[in-house]
């Protein structure tokens, strides 16, 4: 398996030959591994799977999405997560379990058009995907300009350690929400920040497979072409997630906060969920290495405590989308560490949705990975 | 279904200056429908043809959503300025019989049970008809579903073969299918050495069939590496092979 690392594929093609595992987008006919789709194969010691080029959002569980209430009944909402299949999201999730369809009025709460950061929670192939808005983070978008992408160049938008997401945010002075549909929705305080920004995000999307791009990118943003600033790795965590990574966002899988909370946020409260999602995933990984689930919360807390990465996940007040300040770096980690706290008390609850999360690590790793060999390319 | 001239000159020169085993220039360009989720403009020969795939999305009407796969809808259409003398819009019997044949000659190379209660719908239009406009189009459809990026087996690439002044000749053309003597076009699989479609116009010896199928299934394996050609174009530009980097 050595001889074959990367390869370019399209339907059809033999991968290898052998007794391999296949992984995803792969199938094995008689002795062989067959690429089902346009991509790159790659063999690891796991199996051999090909990262898609081409493709419409498939729902998976545990996915962070973007949806568009498209309508409701009297019971649930109906959502547009820009995939073949439209998601519930029930009414009890918003109100709670003592939801009354004759007291509690649900066009107060979420009307048809509102965008929505949402978790998927169940999906098979006997039924459409259900979706939860019960985390922190998720929840009504209160503003924004939305855009679509192609679901597969998502990874290429955030980038090596988040650092094509970094990059735009930063030169344009907006926060940019990622859902794994393709969905991107784009707050800023300044129009041309926010226009700038679409243009940068679609021309991601156009060139996702060209190498240098994140160099083109800090042309169109002139953005001045130095080194940036690299995420202090510090962390002696054996983890190869790069610690800028997993050091934020302690919190999507299993913290509770109530959605009227999201609701009533603000812009600048707005977060990234996808970016969270990964980094959580990251802790999953390490979570993993530990092998001790009683122990997420003081682990995440101290992995929060060491952050220093330039884009850190706080409320962007003006002063930290201009340049982070230490001042709010440190609120940060205080923060940080005080969700950590909480979910430390929460994820023994939902160990189901954690354990649910590591099929999803894989996705974007492997988006991240196949991203980290074009850069190193380039 | 009797020739009434020679198609093939002394020189062995076909109509349109082809040798007997020689294919159409064929021409393919993915990725040119903006708003379908797979596309390709697809020039054989004279033939002009653009296919657009949708999916997989949501089945309308609901009624005809399969609960363990996909639904494959496939509408061929020529416009009316495809031919010399105009052509009606509204689908023919000829169409919705090459619509049903296209269907099933991609359906194989589908995993369709990958998409459950899903659609996935394929527009062939062709703009330009020069006989052989089946195989074109079944050819770039399977690319635009490779674009679209439908989980597949195998590509399907499609091409005729015939018979001309009782030879037989690989790909036909419009006179050739018009005045020739027998005209088969086969879809194929070519990883997975499996044919999809088999029609036949005319009359043949046991031979011939035979001669005729394995040309046929030689101009599918022309046919296919230019639809490789063209998607690695697409996706990859000109580089064959993913640069390794440098640890």
């Amino acid at each position: 398996m050595q001889e074959l690392k990367r390869k370019y594929v399209i339907p059809g093609d033999k991968i290898v030959d052998g007794n391999f595992r296949p992984l995803m987008n792969v199938i094995r006919i008689g002795d062989s591994i067959i690429s089902t789709r346009i991509g790159i194969a790659e063999a690891g010691r796991d199996g051999i799977k090909v990262i898609p080029l081409s493709g419409v959002y498939i729902p998976r569980i545990n996915d962070i999405v973007i949806g568009k209430i498209v309508d409701r009944s009297s019971l649930s909402w109906d959502v547009d997560i820009n995939s073949c299949f439209s998601a519930h999201l029930p009414a009890q999730d918003v109100f709670g379990r003592d939801f009354s369809p004759a007291r509690d009025d649900m066009n107060r709460e979420l009307a048809t058009g509102d965008l929505i950061t949402a978790r998927i929670i169940a999906f098979d192939r006997t039924r459409d995907p259900m979706i939860s808005v019960q985390d922190r983070d998720l929840g009504k978008i209160p503003r924004g300009e939305s855009l679509k992408i192609s679901a597969t160049r998502v990874p290429r938008l955030i980038g090596k350690r988040g650092s094509m997401i970094q990059t735009i945010e930063q030169a344009t002075q907006t926060r940019v929400i990622i859902g794994q549909n393709g969905v991107v929705v784009v707050t800023g305080r300044s129009q041309g920040g926010i226009e700038l920004a679409v243009k940068a995000i679609k021309m991601v999307e156009e060139e996702a497979h060209t190498s240098n791009l994140t160099q083109r990118i800090k042309v169109l943003l002139n953005v001045p072409d130095t080194t940036p600033a690299q995420p202090q790795l510090s962390q002696s965590t054996s983890s190869p997630v790069p610690a800028a990574m997993s050091a934020k966002a302690s919190k999507d899988i299993s913290e509770v906060s109530p959605t009227k909370s999201a609701l009533q946020s603000a812009p600048n409260d707005i977060q990234q969920p996808v970016r969270k999602e990964q980094q959580s995933q990251d802790q999953e990984e390490q979570e993993q290495q530990l092998s001790s689930r009683h122990h997420l919360g003081q682990e995440r807390a101290t992995l929060s405590s060491s952050d220093s990465s330039p884009s850190s996940s706080s409320p962007p007040s003006a002063d930290a989308i201009s340049l982070p300040s230490s001042h709010s770096k440190s609120r940060s980690q205080d923060e940080r560490g005080r969700k950590s706290d909480d979910q430390r008390s929460v994820a023994g609850v939902t160990g189901g949705d954690t354990r649910k999360a590591k099929t999803y690590v894989k996705g974007v790793h492997e988006g991240l990975q196949e991203h980290d060999k074009k850069e190193a390319n380039s | 279904m009797s020739q009434t001239r020679s198609l093939i000159d002394k020189q062995g020169k076909r109509t349109d200056g082809r040798t007997v085993e020689q294919l159409r220039e064929v021409k393919m360009t993915v990725g040119v429908v903006k708003n379908a989720d797979g596309s390709v403009f697809i020039e054989f020969g004279k033939n002009k043809i653009i296919v657009a795939v949708y999916g997989p999305r949501e089945v309308h009407p609901k009624h005809m959503a399969q609960p363990d796969r996909c639904v494959l809808r496939c509408r061929y259409h020529m416009s009316p300025f495809s031919t010399d003398t105009r052509k009606n819009p509204a689908p023919s019997r000829r169409e919705v019989e090459i619509s049903k044949v296209m269907r099933e000659a991609l359906e194989p190379a589908l995993m369709l049970e990958d998409y459950p209660r899903a659609a996935i719908d394929v527009y062939v239009e062709v703009l330009q008809a020069d006989g052989g406009s089946r195989c074109a189009g079944i050819s770039a459809a399977s690319v635009a579903l490779a674009d679209a990026g439908i989980n597949m087996r195998d590509l399907v690439a499609a091409c005729a073969a015939g018979k001309v002044d009782d030879k037989i000749v690989l790909d036909i053309n419009d006179t050739e299918d018009k005045e020739g003597g027998a005209d088969m076009p086969v879809a194929y699989m070519p990883h997975l050495d499996e044919v999809t479609l088999l029609q036949l116009d005319g009359i043949l010896t046991r031979d011939q069939f035979n001669q005729c199928f394995d040309t046929a299934v030689e101009g599918c394996k022309m046919v296919y590496e230019i639809q490789k050609q063209a998607l690695m174009q697409k996706y990859f530009g000109n580089e064959t092979e993913v640069k390794e980097e440098v640890q």
